[in-house]
């Protein structure tokens, strides 16, 4: 696979739409091309943001806010110090 | 007036060209930048996430309800990512991005865990058909509202979309904001496979070509 051609199915790969069939030679090709495979991937990551960003920002309750912050800070007073918060 | 968004171009030509801009909303001088609030948040300080969810519940908010359409499960969402975002913030790597993107992957990805439970309850096919028909094409739709209200950013990354032929920017509306394979978009089109392929590599080579040319303007 050429890089041009990893280039166009690494744009796919980070919305999640590169078919199951390629994906398998995608990784082949990422694993051969290495640093600079891995250098694009996280460029074309940035696509999310602009898509995000392309979006109208939509308006949140402060009760809603309010609510996270306490169990934020809940959680934090449920762990004890030096401990890792878990992974989901 | 809204003032230009200041976007911090870094990076250095290589073979594959420039590298995209990064185009994160503009932040007040003084104020933390966003890696520097991820990194309090790595310290489990509550206030560095008060800090980002103030910066971005808006943005994580629109696209939640741009995948699931419904309210209340956008809030329940909004708050389960950020949590998830508190809980998993020891995994956040600078190297491997910004942490607007970061959001922006964990946001996408619960968001469509929770229509694809949803659809499991549900006659998947109708709902979809009934959404889909509701906003074909959101993007071309969004292009008519009034501009004004928009930030800088958001018409010029709105402009590159908006230039991309309206079936190129339904394949990828679907492909991004719904996960759907390119086998359901050309089912759901009633597209032969191989077009919807070429739709999506065409129509994301011009966004990203596209945003590279922002450069000059952001």
């Amino acid at each position: 696979m050429s890089f041009k051609e990893f280039q166009n199915r690494a744009r796919l790969y980070v919305i999640g739409a590169l078919e199951n069939g390629a994906s398998r030679e995608f990784e082949k090709a990422r694993a051969g091309f290495g640093q600079k495979a891995e250098d694009f991937i996280t460029e074309c990551y940035r696509l999310h943001e602009a898509f995000a960003l392309s979006l109208r920002p939509a308006k949140s309750s402060g009760a809603l806010k309010e609510r996270l912050m306490k169990m934020v800070r809940a959680r934090k007073q449920s762990q004890p110090a030096g401990e890792q918060p878990q992974s989901q | 007036m809204p003032r230009r968004p200041k976007i911090p171009l870094d990076g250095d030509p290589d073979e594959s060209g420039p590298r995209l801009p990064a185009v994160s909303p503009q932040i007040e001088p003084g104020e933390p930048t966003d890696l520097e609030l991820m990194l309090g948040i790595q310290q489990e300080n509550p206030e560095a996430l008060s800090k980002l969810y103030d910066r971005y519940n808006g943005i994580i908010k629109a696209l939640i309800l741009r995948v699931v359409h419904n309210e209340a499960e956008a809030d329940d969402l909004l708050q389960e990512i950020f949590m998830e975002l508190w809980n998993q913030a020891k995994n956040f790597s600078a190297q491997k991005g910004k942490p607007l993107g970061w959001m922006v992957t964990l946001a996408r990805r619960r968001a469509i865990d929770g229509l694809r439970k949803k659809q499991a309850y549900m006659r998947a096919g109708e709902r979809l058909q009934n959404e889909t028909e509701q906003q074909p094409d959101a993007w071309v739709h969004n292009a008519t509202e009034e501009e004004i209200n928009l930030s800088d950013t958001r018409v010029l990354i709105r402009k590159v979309i908006n230039s991309l032929p309206p079936a190129q920017q339904q394949a990828i509306d679907l492909a991004f904001f719904r996960g759907m394979s390119q086998r359901e978009i050309a089912a759901k089109t009633n597209t032969p496979l191989g077009t919807v392929k070429t739709r999506l590599e065409l129509g994301l080579k011009k966004i990203y070509d596209g945003l590279k040319e922002l450069k000059d303007e952001l």
